[in-house]
């Protein structure tokens, strides 16, 4: 493959056969009485025939590589601070949302800039209490207590 | 008279505070525009009354407009994508030394297209909804495809690659049970997915932590000018040269930001070629002519107030901000369309009224504020990215009460960063999120009106009409001189 943007058309392109492909699970009805599965099928289709569209404007272009996206950028805070939100999520029923939100913000604070200890916490402290003021106290949100209790 | 009535009570006059507030606070910010901060405000409106949360959210919108070309200005970055254009003119302005003049006449000219563009919204939209009332099922399905097609066109360089989007956002918008035949569409017999993907997260998702995500890997190097900004109030000569601008782009903004699909970052655009074709001293702009600053900052405001039209006399979004704004509403219990001013003229003619005062505050805002909004611009993002993703994860928890919707989040959010990558635009998947299944019933309802021929579309003469447009608008990206316009633009934007 030439460039990202043929790349990226092949995945779109997975995407809408299958779209299409499963959309005939449900009725897809005809031209004049379209059923559930017609516009599904319609967008699926759409997204393949485009796909290819965009891989063959391609074939004339430039080649460029997929490491190109991520040349001089600090590309591992990306996976980082995505698999501390993930933590974030599955920890929220166990740990309780305040708990939880201020080993996060603690985290988030010192994992990009080392900042100091002091700051990681007051900045982490200050977050999870004014969130929980807005939200829980204010809003009325219902945010989660863990096993602790709070 | 309702519309004073309604808009000067002391909690709906706080909430425009807020909303204003808050919006120039995103506009000045870069990397969180305002379908991010509405998404994720959304959930804490559900306390207040319908009145006051559309006022609130409204006041982001027109607010970040205002707060957009602080940055623009001082930083050379814009604030969000409306300010673009402002970068080219206002930041050269600031080098000579007139910052002040350039933030004075943004301010001062977003204040006046902002009132004309609002004049024009409580004189056209009444009329628009009676003539609307006179639309079918055929008339709304094809003026949804237009504007499909319409934001397809403007967006990037890729009209396929925008396309695309579009496809994936009808497709993600008729996950659910379809309320025609009860048949659970693409659930995978996940009880959570039977309502249908949520507009919010997703939202928050693509523009929120997408956008987050992009600015922790990039190093934004920001020089924000330190001289003494002095002299906020225009001169004599700078109103003579801003007049003519400010209204022609009052005029411009307005009238494409009614259009489906068009909306501020198009009007910013087409008023700064206008200004530039028109002058005797062409070769000036992008040196630091105030002529640069101030018609495309009045077209965006103005674009701003038009963009309310489509949305609350037709029911149809005219961007992704309005398309946040029509979901904000049917969450509300409120139809948008040709009765929403019949069945709640006091929503209609509060938010209306509350403009013209969001206007006001914003003025009063922007001038005497600008050196806070300096302080905040120098505040680290080592400090605010922690904050906005904390927000991001209540806002989206707090919908529900389920982890479900922030799990969703967190998926578009990377769905949103790859798409960056990739320069896939997110706004034609979420306008087409929003409109999928509107477009269904609309589908549905004209086949069964003419026993299931699809000519309704082409002979009824308002269908025919828009559906010829979209036909053009599929085509000319194909003639030379306008793929290569689209190129510069899309140049431009990056």
């Amino acid at each position: 493959m030439k460039n990202n943007d043929q790349r990226s058309s092949l995945f779109w392109l997975v995407v809408g056969l299958a779209i299409a492909f499963y959309s005939r699970k449900y009725n897809l009805g005809t031209l004049s009485s379209p059923g559930p599965g017609f516009l599904p099928f319609v967008s699926g289709a759409a997204m393949a025939l485009l796909a290819l569209v965009v891989f063959i404007q391609q074939i004339p272009k430039k080649r460029d590589t997929l490491k190109s996206l991520w040349a001089h950028k600090k590309w591992p805070a990306v996976p980082i601070v995505m698999a501390s939100l993930i933590a974030y999520v599955v920890a929220l029923g166990f740990l309780g949302f305040i708990l939880d939100t201020f080993l996060l913000t603690a985290f988030l604070l010192r994992v990009m800039e080392p900042l100091s200890w002091n700051k990681v916490l007051a900045g982490a402290a200050g977050a999870t209490i004014g969130s929980y003021a807005i939200f829980q106290l204010w809003l009325e949100a219902q945010l989660p207590s863990g096993i602790l209790g709070f | 008279m309702l519309g004073f009535q309604v808009a000067l009570q002391p909690a709906n006059l706080f909430f425009c505070f807020m909303g204003v507030l808050i919006g120039t606070l995103v506009g000045v910010l870069p990397g969180l525009g305002p379908v991010a901060a509405m998404s994720l405000l959304l959930p804490t409106t559900f306390h207040l009354s319908p009145v006051a949360a559309v006022i609130m959210l409204s006041g982001i919108y027109y607010g970040a407009m205002y707060g957009g070309s602080t940055t623009s200005i001082l930083v050379n970055i814009p604030g969000e994508a409306a300010s673009v254009i402002t970068c080219l003119d206002g930041y050269q302005m600031a080098r000579r030394g007139r910052a002040g003049a350039a933030l004075g006449i943004a301010a001062f000219g977003s204040f006046i297209a902002g009132t004309l563009s609002i004049l024009g919204l409580m004189l056209l939209a009444p009329m628009l909804a009676e003539v609307a009332l006179k639309f079918g099922p055929p008339e709304y399905f094809s003026l949804m495809l237009l504007g499909l097609v319409i934001v397809t066109f403007l967006a990037g360089s890729s009209m396929p690659k925008a396309l695309m989007m579009a496809a994936f956002g009808l497709f993600l918008g008729l996950i659910g049970m379809d309320i025609m035949t009860a048949t659970p569409r693409f659930t995978f017999d996940i009880y959570f997915l039977m309502d249908g993907v949520g507009l919010v997260p997703v939202v928050m998702g693509l523009f929120g932590i997408s956008e987050v995500l992009l600015n922790l890997e990039s190093k934004l190097e920001r020089e924000i000018f330190e001289t003494k900004i002095k002299g906020l109030l225009p001169n004599r000569q700078d109103w003579r040269d801003s007049a003519w601008p400010i209204v022609r782009g009052s005029v411009i903004g307005f009238f494409l930001g009614i259009l489906p699909g068009g909306g501020a970052v198009i009007s910013s655009f087409v008023s700064y070629g206008v200004e530039k074709k028109i002058s005797t001293h062409p070769e000036k702009f992008g040196t630091g002519v105030i002529e640069g600053v101030a018609g495309p900052e009045s077209a965006n405001n103005a674009a701003a107030g038009g963009a309310f039209i489509p949305l609350l006399t037709l029911g149809i979004p005219a961007n992704a901000v309005m398309a946040m704004l029509l979901g904000a509403l049917t969450i509300y219990g409120m139809q948008p369309g040709p009765m929403l001013i019949k069945q709640h003229p006091d929503l209609f003619w509060g938010v209306v009224t509350s403009m013209y005062i969001g206007n006001i505050m914003l003025l009063v805002l922007n001038l005497p504020l600008i050196g806070v909004w300096v302080k905040i611009l120098k505040i680290p993002y080592e400090y605010l990215f922690p904050l906005i993703l904390l927000f991001c994860l209540i806002g989206a928890f707090s919908l529900n009460n389920s982890v479900g919707e922030i799990g969703l989040m967190l998926f578009f959010g990377a769905v949103g960063y790859l798409m960056k990558k990739f320069d896939y635009e997110a706004a034609p998947l979420v306008l087409a999120m929003v409109l999928g299944p509107m477009m269904e019933n609309a589908l549905r309802q004209s086949l069964i009106m003419a026993n299931g021929s699809a000519a309704i579309f082409f002979t009824r003469p308002i269908s025919l009409g828009v559906v010829l447009l979209v036909l053009a608008l599929l085509i000319l990206p194909m003639l030379p001189w306008v793929k290569k316009k689209r190129e510069i633009i899309a140049e431009i934007v990056e």
